[in-house]
């Protein structure tokens, strides 16, 4: 019974963080893609709005998926399974994938700052792949 | 306080934090943990502070990624901050280094 709650609030945990990173990455791609307009009415006020989410919400979700993941593969005894290294290997890009998608935001917001890097337009479609190949290895365990 | 200088100051206000949990679960585990479960038989020490440990280590390089995405950090200023991760004490030289980064932020002119 414990493991079933700590896998349910593990995975609603992901749901609430893949979230957050999604409109965080959506969000940049539209505000480089109007670059001409920087100084747009409403410009500062989304990127405040998106910021505070990130940091209040998307952040501790993912620091609770990381410590409920933790439990569940010591509880369930899965280190070592090759699916689990998989998928651990995957979480691993989406946080850092995460971190650079944050830190332009942060970027974003400062006046004397470069703009981030144009791959970063590619992160919503990433960020899609990593969860389903994630789906895919946990509930097929094709590995 | 000017709304960009205000919001880096609270980012090195956080990756200080995160610095100081990385550095002190690090001495936990390795001045604590590692000799009660080799000297006193007690496993049970690593098997907790390994997993906060863990935690507390990823939450840094999360925040140094984070923080160096953010702009205004030279390679050698991000080399540094990460390699202090793996070294006991590292991390609380660090602090000290980003403590006045954040002291230079705020001073006039």
């Amino acid at each position: 019974m414990d493991y079933l709650w700590l896998k349910a609030f593990h995975i609603a945990a992901a749901s609430v963080w893949i979230g957050g990173v999604l409109i965080a990455a959506v969000t940049i791609g539209a505000l480089m893609a109007s670059r001409n307009a920087a100084e747009a009415p409403g410009r500062s006020a989304i990127l405040d709005a998106v910021r505070s989410w990130d940091r209040r919400v998307t952040t501790p979700a993912m620091v609770l998926v990381w410590a409920l993941g933790m439990t569940l593969a010591i509880h369930g005894d899965w280190f070592g399974a090759r699916w689990l290294t998989g998928k651990l290997v995957l979480v691993l890009a989406l946080s850092a994938l995460h971190g650079l998608v944050s830190g332009s935001l942060r970027r974003l917001g400062r006046a004397d700052a470069t703009p981030p890097s144009s791959r970063l337009r590619h992160a919503p479609a990433a960020i899609i792949v990593g969860v389903v190949a994630i789906v895919l290895l946990v509930v097929i365990k094709p590995l | 306080m000017a709304p960009d200088i205000a919001e880096e100051h609270r980012q090195l206000r956080r990756m200080r934090a995160a610095s100081l949990l990385e550095g002190s679960t690090l001495l936990l585990l390795v001045v604590v943990a590692v000799p009660l479960k080799h000297l006193a038989g007690m496993a049970a020490a690593t098997a907790v502070m390994g997993p906060i440990h863990g935690l507390a280590f990823l939450v840094y390089i999360w925040m140094l990624i984070q923080t160096v995405s953010g702009g205004g950090w030279s390679r050698s200023e991000t080399i540094r901050l990460a390699i202090a991760a793996f070294i006991p004490f590292g991390a609380f030289v660090n602090e000290r280094a980003l403590a006045r980064r954040q002291k230079a932020l705020l001073a006039p002119g």
